[in-house]
This record gives C-alpha cells, structure tokens and sequence, in this order.
C-alpha cells in the first residue's frame, strides 16, 4: 500500500511517498524524493521508476571500499545517458589502485568531464590535487561528482576544499556496503559517519546503500542490504537516496520491495581476467 | 560465518589474526600499507600488538626477537621494503626461526613504481639475503587464497622452523573478492620449549636455549648448512603445492604461469577453447619448493610443442621451468613489467605466435 502525496514546495515538487510502517518502519524517511525544476534540475531515470535526484555538487564519502568510485562513475554514466552536463573530480589521495582516473578514457568518451591529476601523476605516489577542482567547484555543472577517498584520512582532503564549497548546494552522500569489515554494524556506520564529518568539516546529508559482494552478490543480499540501510536511515535520521543493483540482478529483483530508488550498477573498475566494461 | 567483502590487503591480516599471530611489525609502503592500518584498529581488540618500526631492517629483527621467544609473528612489505629486511631473513633462516613475511610486491628495481609486478620471483626464491638457504614461498592467484595460504604459513613455518614468504603482487593487496575465513586451518602453537629463548623459570629448565645464527667452528657451520638443505629437501618431498588447469585436453602448448598473472591466463585458456584451441596450464601454488615434476610431466606429454613461462617480469620463474622441462621441448617467455598486466587477448596472441615459432618443434611426441 502506497500513498503519495505531492505538494508544491518554494521552487518545485515536492513528493512524499509514505508506506505501510508495518512493512517499511524507515519508509517515511527513507523515501523522500525532491523534485526541483529548472534549467540545473538533475533527473535521473531508474529502473523501479522512481529517481534520484542529485543536483549540484554530489561527495561521495564513506569507508575504505565501500564502492564510492562504482557508484559515482555509475552515478555520472546514467546522468550523462539523461542528457545531463555531468562532470567528475577523482579526490582519492589515499588509495592507489582502482581509482576514478583509470577509467577516465571511458567516461571522457561519453563527454563526461573528468578531472583527475596530469597524465605523468597518474600513478605517482604522491596526493595530488588537480587545481581544476576549485573551478570545478566554483562553476559547478548540473551534475558534479567529488569522489573522495576511504575513511576520514580520505575525507580530510574535503576540509581544505571548505572555502569553495561553502554558500553551494551540496549533498554529501555516505556509501554503504555491510558486506564491508567495520561497516556490518549501524553502530560501525554512525562511527564512520562521525568520523567523516569530523575530518572534512562538513555534514552528511544522505545515505547511499550500496550492499554487494561483487560478483557472488545474491538477491538475498540486495534485500538483506536494504533493510540494513533503512534501519541506518532510521538511527541516523538521514535519508535514505537510493540503493544500487548490479544490472545483471535487476531482472530477478522485487522492486516493490523498495521504497527508494534503486542506481543500477554496470561495474567499470575490472580486474584484468574479467571482462570489462 | 557468511561471506565479508575485503580488499587483500585487510584480508591478509585478519587471516594472521585467525591464524593466532598477535605480534605485528611492519614500516608504510604501497601497495602493502593497508594491512597495517587495518592491524591497527584489529589488534587491539584481540590483545595483540603492532608495533611500526623505524625501518624495515629493524622490523625484520622485531620479527627475529618476536619468533626467537617463540610467539608467532610476522610482517608485510613491498618490494624495496623486503630488500632491507634480507638481511634480518638470512639471520632468522640461520637461527631456524619460524616466521612468516608477506611481499605484496612492486615494480623494480630500484623504488620502480607502485603497480603490480613479480620482478621479486629471483629474490624470494633464490636468497634475498646471504648464505645458503631458502624461505618457503607460497603464491596465492586471489584473496581468498591469500587467507588460506598466510594460515597454512603458521604452522608450516613452525614444521620446518623456517621463514615462509607469501609472494603476492600489487593487485593481490588491492583487488576485493568475497571470502570466508576457514576455521580448520587454525592452528595451536606448538610447543617450542625445545628451542626457543622463552625463560627458563615459565619452562622450568636448567638448559639456557640460545637462538644464533653464527658458527666459528666450519665444522659446525658445515654441520648447520647441511641440516638446512636436508630441511629443504624435505619440504620438496612433502609440501610442493600446484594447480593443473586444462591439462587433460590435448595441448600443444603449455602455460607456466603463478599469481594473478595465472588468472589472466586461465581467462585467454577459456576463450581459446571457445575457439577450438587447447592450451593447458600449470599453476606453481609454492614456488619454493617448486612443481618440478608437475612441470616435467605436463611437458613431457605427447603432442606438447612448447613451455611458455608467463609473468609480470622480464623473465625470472623461466629459469625454472626450463630446468625441469630438460630440454623435453622449448621453454620460451612472455611477460609485461612495470605495472602492466597483460589482457587475456595479448596472451591467447603470445600463445599463438609462439607456437607458430615452434611449429617445427617434435616437442616430447619423439
């Protein structure tokens, strides 16, 4: 059972889908979608039929490896297919392997703005920022996605990017996968989450559940993830935006079982026996 | 316990700790850094210890001191890391000690660069360190068997009261991949009253046991040498561990490959069997003791023209393949370094062309 009451708000909809508690206890918090129009509206089209919408600058956040770059490439790849002016910041100074920048041929093609350190750095062991972030940040396009490192180490890069980002409409989105060690727990999450926003100086704005175990993901773990992430909605009072699935699973999945949106995943960062992309 | 997602690296050191290792000592160095900074949120909560040294040539003697009273230890390091503990390994191979070292290795030589490779294959297998000996090295092709390997290291370390090395590679470290933490492969400690410098109140003994690696007599040193390659003989007896894949079909050329080099491998034998082509593999788990009779066997069989050894280095395991193969057909080479792991298509192309080289090879048929 499904209401949705839609109301004007200062500058578009406003939508509000409300469920049984008895089923979905988060659904009230978890499934608030806004819709702003405008010229930078940010539409995404998903395939449960709801959308997330993200507009303006997007940081991904959250523990070591709990899928950030996947999604935030996934994120500007369907933003990009939905005609979206999409750009994307590879902030990842912590890790040095299977970052954004090794797929930046791939999103470029798509005309996918990516800003990552100069060619000769690539894989330099040294955290580097490219300068074009701050421009980026400036003038922001309608979708703009910072992708930071792991933990609050890969956060605090954040806090130095605090003069820019103040004054912006920024969603600052905690990635959560509790297949992932420290992260199985919503008390691990809230840590984590404390961290974060202690290191960058900012505040997270929304949860993003992204429970998988790559390719030995099952249905179960889609659903298990959910209802994980919806009770981490609930303890933490943050929405929940959307969860992800891996495209290859959609077919299989319930998506009545969900009252968020769900960003299907089309995996980018491949080893070298796997097919790619 | 169901399956937890982790990235190598945190996976090596949750199996130490499964494995009952509480003593920790490493210095920073990519690719390898994230097991210390996984260790150091996990051993405090297991009552262990990790200790970051100032350098790697004293961590290899925290590790010397740790094994030599008898706890279980170990460490993890990259490439030019391992080239500074060597010296601390010779020691501890010298006294007989029973430790485990990880190197999730780099480009070389030199500080080379951050990106997979197996350039360390000749160190690891043929010394590092001075003097004769050897470590025991296992090469896990994936996370989980870099869990199952680093808890089997333990107690076969402590068998042979030896250094184990886990030769991983970059991608080893970095890679994520579902695993599962097998309760079997935990072991006890074994008793080590018999040798270690563990107090002689907690043994109660009047007979002090001194841990050295130094021999004035040559008599003795001769006497120790000896008893270390009798040990080395009877790990080749009893604990060479490898992988066959496809060679039951009827290959005209057979791959030696290790590491995850061996899963781009495994990928270019499936496609090539979609084509009609059979290519059969050996995949050394230990290359020290190395598959030597799994190699000169699978060589040996009729209709095989050609041994290609494959890897992320210009050409080191070859050596070995060559040695067991004896001549039985031609022993060749393919391999990227530097950070650049070959795809499945560059390999089923080296295949190709090089058994096309050979074609005029009789190869073991005669």
């Amino acid at each position: 059972m499904t209401k949705i009451k839609i109301k004007n708000s200062y500058n578009g909809l406003f939508i509000r889908v409300l469920t049984r508690r008895s089923r979905f206890r988060s659904a009230k918090l978890t499934a608030t979608l806004y819709h702003r129009g405008g010229r930078l509206g940010g539409f995404i089209l998903n395939f449960n039929g709801m959308k997330i919408h993200l507009r303006g600058i997007v940081i991904l956040v959250g523990n070591f490896g709990s899928g950030k770059t996947e999604v935030a490439i996934n994120l500007a790849v369907n933003g990009r297919r939905e005609g979206l002016n999409v750009r994307i910041a590879d902030l990842d100074l912590v890790t040095r392997y299977f970052r954004t920048r090794e797929v930046r041929r791939f999103l470029s093609n798509l005309g996918i703005e990516v800003v990552v350190p100069a060619e000769k750095y690539l894989h330099a062991d040294l955290p580097i920022l490219s300068p074009a972030i701050a421009g980026m940040i400036r003038r922001p396009g309608q979708l703009t996605l910072l992708d930071a490192g792991g933990d609050d180490i890969g956060a605090t890069v954040l806090a130095t990017l605090a003069d820019f980002l103040k004054d912006k409409s920024v969603h600052m989105l905690q990635v959560v996968n509790p297949f992932r060690p420290f992260t199985d727990t919503v008390k691990g999450c809230l840590k984590i989450r404390d961290e974060i926003e202690k290191a960058s100086k900012m505040t997270i704005t929304g949860i993003v559940g992204n429970a998988n175990l790559i390719d030995e993901t099952t249905i179960e773990d889609i659903y298990g993830g959910y209802d994980f992430v919806s009770e981490l909605s609930r303890e933490s009072g943050l929405p929940l935006m959307f969860i992800t699935a891996a495209v290859e699973l959609l077919p299989k999945i319930d998506m009545k079982r969900f009252s968020c949106p769900v960003l299907p995943i089309r995996r980018q960062l491949v080893l070298p026996w796997q097919k790619g992309r | 316990m169901g399956k937890i997602l982790m990235k190598g690296n945190e996976a090596i050191g949750e199996a130490a700790v499964r494995a009952g290792c509480l003593s920790y000592f490493a210095y920073p160095i990519t690719p390898q850094s994230e097991v210390s900074e996984y260790l150091a949120r996990r051993m405090p909560e297991v009552g262990g210890v990790f200790l970051q040294g100032e350098s790697e040539v004293a961590v290899s003697y925290m590790i010397f001191g740790a094994v030599g009273c008898g706890a279980r230890a170990f460490t993890t390091s990259s490439s030019p890391g391992i080239s500074l503990m060597s010296e601390g390994i010779s020691y501890i191979a010298g006294a007989e000690l029973p430790a485990v070292f990880i190197n999730i290795q780099r480009g070389g030589p030199g500080l080379g660069g951050i990106l997979p490779s197996q350039g360390d294959y000749f160190q690891s297998t043929k010394g590092g360190g001075h003097g004769d000996y050897h470590l025991m090295v296992m090469a896990p092709a994936g996370v989980q068997e870099a869990v199952e390997m680093v808890m089997m290291a333990f107690p076969l370390a402590e068998k042979y009261r030896n250094p184990v090395m886990i030769l991983g590679d970059g991608l080893i470290g970095q890679m994520m991949e579902p695993i599962t933490f097998p309760d079997h492969l935990r072991t006890e400690p074994p008793n080590k009253d018999e040798w270690a410098s563990n107090g002689m109140d907690t043994r109660k003994s009047s007979k002090p046991n001194l841990v050295k690696s130094l021999f004035l007599d040559p008599k003795e040193l001769n006497a120790h040498n000896l008893l270390l390659k009798a040990k080395y003989e009877r790990m080749k007896k009893e604990d060479v561990r490898y992988e066959p894949y496809n060679i039951d079909s009827d290959y005209q050329i057979l791959i030696v490959s290790y590491g995850t080099m061996s899963r781009v491998c495994k990928t270019a034998i499936d496609n090539m069997k979609e084509d009609g082509m059979e290519v059969g593999m050996i995949r050394p788990q230990t290359l020290f003791p190395f598959p030597e009779a799994a190699i000169h066997d699978a060589a040996s069989k009729a209709g095989c023209r050609v041994v290609v050894s494959i890897e992320m280095s210009v050409g080191q395991m070859v050596e070995d393949v060559e040695r067991c193969v004896r001549g039985k057909c031609p022993v060749e080479w393919y391999g990227k370094c530097g950070g650049e792991v070959p795809t499945p298509e560059e390999i089923a192309g080296a295949v190709r062309s090089l058994l096309e080289k050979n074609a005029g090879s009789f190869g073991a048929k005669y």
